[in-house]
């Protein structure tokens, strides 16, 4: 799950970024509005991580830029200004959640898990699919009562797949969920990770869709 | 008692009324005087024509009667004299030759009249002169004044003079002097009334203006409105207002600015606040140290903060700190070796320029402030290779300060802006708090210096100026 943190402080922004790491998700860094215009009009991401006061580009700017190119992905405006007229502003410019600063690390991951449920049509964090019970936030997953252990790129890919069922993901889109700007991508690396997790969850769970990628079909 | 404008005014003006008033009722008076006494000489002159048209029998009887003036006047009109003593007219008619053909018993015992020498025409007071061949005069006879005189009739010779005693009590003169004086003492007290209450009502405005003041509210700031008033009340109306006006602006910027460093404060918080939940929750020991290496960073940022902040609010109370005299290039000096280590690391170059020994008269704390924002953000914009070069000189009237760089510079839009408060230039880099150039421009003001903005070295990057304009000595 790919996450664009929008974030002109240093120790926020790495905090942040470290953060949603160690949570699972795959973190790319803009330090102002245009590095962050740029990296949204080349990667998809499941979620934006906006701070307001942003040199170059004002963050209330970049919000109502966004939404007025039609992208509906959802964003989580992070902001020093936290009155209620400012928390307003904020959610009618096209904020689906607001968070004043200083807040608390745990609480800001909880809601981008709330954001993320919500854009892919969930109530429940946790995800049944026929025997799987997988849990994303507690990282957790059972099959049939038993706990199976998933490596952290396994899990993005099963969450990727499980939170898109009946749609085939790409494997450039499954990659784009695994890794931020600064890592590495290994070829092949997606065709691992997929043979993997059908090893440890069943063959018949990830279907292959020749010359598109891979899918999980619906339940 | 405090001064009062009313009683002031009041005094002022009954003064003026008193002293007008009394110069009016004198020069009246005077003048009911001299009307008087040109009457009284005409009816003497009347009477004397009379005595040379009367034959001896009848001069002789007239003689013998008392003529008294009071009477003549009571016959002659409405305006009767009424005094309270007889005032006997005497008279003595002589002949072409000097012979006394009848006069006034009483007039002998007075030894009035040795002819010839009393024949002159004697000057009155007043220098009036009658010319019907006689003349006017008040004698002084018998203790007393008289009014006298002569007449020299043509055709029959005779020598007529006249005596009356000298009217010094006429009620003619006093008369007039009350009819003129007492509509006025009875005028002064109701016109006291009237002026108390003009004045009075006149500072209305005033009395309406302290109310207004005094029903406000501390926060009540927005200008008084009396609608029309006096030329005299509207110049307080309007510096009450602009002090007003500028208590606002002042109060405004005052919330302004505790605004915006609650607001600045917030997110050091939020950097120190995320980075220990990071210690808490990493799972191997170096992204923990790192971790808490950062939120000592966090706490460095917030300190520094709070410590320009204290400086900002300590600068903008006005206490004059003490002045001495302080060797800029030896602050620039220790500023620069504080700082070394900060450039080496970024691979700064930093010179200072400096061929003599500048003193000018300032706080100490206060220039070393200036110095270490200044260079802090020459080396906090600039990059890695890039130089800073600190220049002090001096031309005619001030000892120039000079900090210039050949780093990224300033866009000619942000330029005006630097010193704003919390203003960070779209290069900023964001350990910056945007207080550095405003504390500066504060300092340069506490100091009447001069602060401009400029090109940097080789036409690159950023040139910050400050001129002092005092007296140095190498």
């Amino acid at each position: 799950m790919r996450i664009l943190l929008v974030e002109d402080d240093d120790l926020i922004g790495l905090g942040v970024e470290a953060g949603l790491r160690q949570a699972g998700f795959a973190v790319d860094w803009a330090r102002d509005g245009r590095a962050a215009n740029l990296a949204l009009t080349t990667t998809t991401y499941a979620l934006v991580i906006l701070d307001l006061g942003l040199p170059k580009m004002p963050g209330i700017e970049m919000l109502k830029w966004l939404r007025s190119c039609g992208k509906d992905v959802p964003v989580l405006v992070l902001s020093a200004r936290g009155t209620v007229a400012d928390r307003v502003v904020g959610l009618e410019s096209g904020a689906d959640d607001y968070l004043g600063k200083p807040f608390d690390l745990t609480e800001l991951i909880a809601r981008c898990r709330a954001l993320l449920r919500r854009s892919q049509g969930r109530s429940v964090e946790v995800i049944r699919y026929r025997d799987l019970t997988v849990d994303p936030a507690a990282r957790t997953a059972l099959r049939s009562e038993v706990r199976v252990q998933l490596t952290a790129r396994e899990w993005a890919v099963l969450v990727q797949l499980l939170t898109h069922q009946g749609v085939p993901q790409s494997r450039s889109r499954l990659e784009e969920s695994l890794y931020g700007w600064q890592e590495e991508i290994e070829s092949n690396v997606v065709e691992v990770h997929v043979s993997n997790l059908r090893k440890k969850l069943g063959t018949d769970l990830i279907r292959t869709v020749r010359g598109i990628g891979y899918v999980v079909e619906k339940a | 008692m405090p001064a009062s404008m009313r009683r002031h005014l009041m005094l002022l003006v009954f003064a003026s009324i008193t002293l007008v008033w009394a110069i009016t009722l004198l020069s009246s008076f005077r003048h009911a005087t001299a009307e008087v006494e040109e009457w009284e000489d005409a009816r003497l002159a009347q009477f004397a024509q009379t005595l040379t048209l009367l034959d001896q029998n009848d001069l002789t009887a007239l003689s013998k009667a008392h003529v008294d003036a009071r009477e003549e006047y009571g016959r002659g009109g409405s305006n009767g004299d009424d005094d309270k003593l007889p005032r006997n007219m005497l008279f003595q008619v002589r002949d072409g030759d000097g012979r006394v053909l009848a006069a006034s018993p009483d007039l002998a015992p007075l030894g009035a009249w040795d002819p010839p020498s009393e024949l002159a025409p004697q000057p009155r007071q007043g220098t009036r002169m009658i010319t019907l061949g006689g003349a006017a005069g008040a004698g002084q006879a018998g203790g007393q004044p008289w009014h006298t005189y002569t007449l020299h009739d043509g055709p029959s010779g005779r020598t007529v003079r006249v005596l009356e005693p000298a009217n010094t009590r006429s009620d003619l003169a006093t008369g007039a002097a009350r009819r003129i004086s007492e509509p006025i003492a009875f005028a002064l007290p109701i016109l006291a009334l009237l002026v108390w209450i003009s004045i009075g009502h006149s500072f209305r405005p005033l009395r309406i203006l302290s109310t207004v003041i005094d029903a406000r509210e501390v926060s009540q700031l927005e200008p008084i409105d009396m609608g029309r008033s006096s030329s005299e009340v509207r110049p307080l109306i309007d510096a009450i207002n602009h002090l007003l006006s500028r208590l606002r602006h002042s109060i405004v910027r005052e919330r302004t600015f505790t605004a915006d460093a609650a607001h600045e404060l917030k997110t050091p918080l939020a950097a120190i606040k995320v980075q220990a939940q990071v210690a808490l929750a990493a799972q191997d020991t170096l992204q923990q140290q790192l971790a808490m290496e950062r939120v000592v960073q966090g706490v460095d940022r917030s300190a520094r903060l709070v410590e320009q902040l204290l400086l900002l609010a300590r600068l903008d109370e006005h206490d004059r700190m003490p002045m001495w005299a302080v060797a800029l290039d030896g602050l620039a000096r220790d500023v620069i070796v504080a700082k070394e280590d900060e450039a080496l690391r970024k691979d700064i170059r930093v010179a200072l320029v400096s061929d003599a020994r500048f003193e000018i008269v300032a706080e100490p704390v206060l220039v070393n402030m200036l110095f270490d924002n200044l260079i802090d953000n020459a080396l906090k914009y600039c990059d890695s290779g890039d130089r800073v070069e600190v220049a002090i000189r001096r031309d005619a009237r001030a000892v120039l300060l000079t900090v210039r760089d050949d780093g990224p510079g300033v866009g000619i839009e942000e330029l005006g802006r630097l010193t704003d408060r919390f203003f960070r230039g779209t290069g900023a880099s964001s350990t910056g708090s945007g207080l550095g150039l405003s504390i500066v421009a504060r300092i340069v003001e506490y100091f009447g210096a001069r602060l401009s903005f400029g090109v940097g070295i080789d036409g690159r990057g950023l040139a910050v100026e400050i001129a002092f304009p005092c007296a140095a000595s190498d």
